[in-house]
């Protein structure tokens, strides 16, 4: 089976990964003969990898501006350089 | 730079981890002092902080409000649990969007990295409905509009 070709697992293993992942609706299986393609479900992942992007998008500008801010913050460090404000 | 990692631990956790080129105590001040905290919580560019309201001590209140800038924005409320100079905050927090979203436990630790800090944030992942209304309210500043673009031309 393709899907098992680049895992050092038995078929019957990811057989069973397979289904798991299909009882979850992440992926969908079509019959064809005696194949059973799959794909990935869209709607179910981009669901949380949409927010997971959006939390990263905005907490990066978050994190970047604070960066600015402790640059400029009063320094207890006497090795600090007391790098330009932004 | 400095770079950000996020990932989901189970179904029910975010964690998210950054390092910073500054000490824990400079780091653990700009998340507890209000004054601070209005250079930087701020979401995309353009939208202000009008209200920061953070009170530090076990059971003190947290309010901030954001402001788009046209019109438009949310709050937060929340509660400090513990606060452990310089090292730990635990707080519960919820979005108002304008309905309050279920609580979102947060633990934030920021531990010594050579001269700077590496700052842990451990959060409870929202639940579906959740996550639909914050990518609804426009924090993701044109993203979900990018996403909603790429869905309709890969459908």
């Amino acid at each position: 089976m393709e899907l098992a070709a680049p895992f050092d697992m038995s078929q019957p293993a990811i057989s069973r990964h397979i289904k798991v992942l299909s009882d979850a609706g992440l992926i969908l299986q079509r019959v064809e003969g005696t194949k059973r393609p799959c794909r990935l479900a869209p709607e179910a992942l981009s669901d949380i990898d949409r927010w997971l992007a959006m939390l990263r998008d905005a907490l990066t500008k978050n994190y970047d501006r604070l960066d600015a801010l402790l640059a400029g913050m009063d320094s207890d460090d006497p090795n600090s350089t007391g790098k330009d404000k932004k | 730079m400095s770079k950000l990692t996020l990932k989901t631990e189970g179904d029910t956790h975010v964690v998210v981890t950054r390092r910073f080129h500054a000490s824990p105590e400079k780091v653990y001040r700009a998340h507890v002092e209000p004054e601070l905290l209005k250079k930087w919580l701020l979401g995309p560019e353009g939208w202000t902080m009008p209200v920061c309201i953070n009170d530090a001590r076990p059971g003190g209140k947290i309010r901030y409000e954001w402001s788009d800038g046209k019109g438009g924005g949310f709050s937060l409320t929340g509660e400090f649990i513990s606060l452990e100079p310089y090292s730990r905050i635990v707080h519960v927090e919820r979005m108002h969007l304008p309905d309050p979203t279920p609580d979102n436990h947060v633990e934030t630790r920021f531990e010594p990295d050579g001269k700077g800090t590496l700052m842990t944030v451990r959060m409870t992942l929202p639940d579906a409905a959740t996550r639909e209304a914050m990518l609804a309210t426009g924090m993701a500043d044109g993203m979900e509009q990018s996403y909603q673009r790429l869905e309709k031309v890969i459908a």
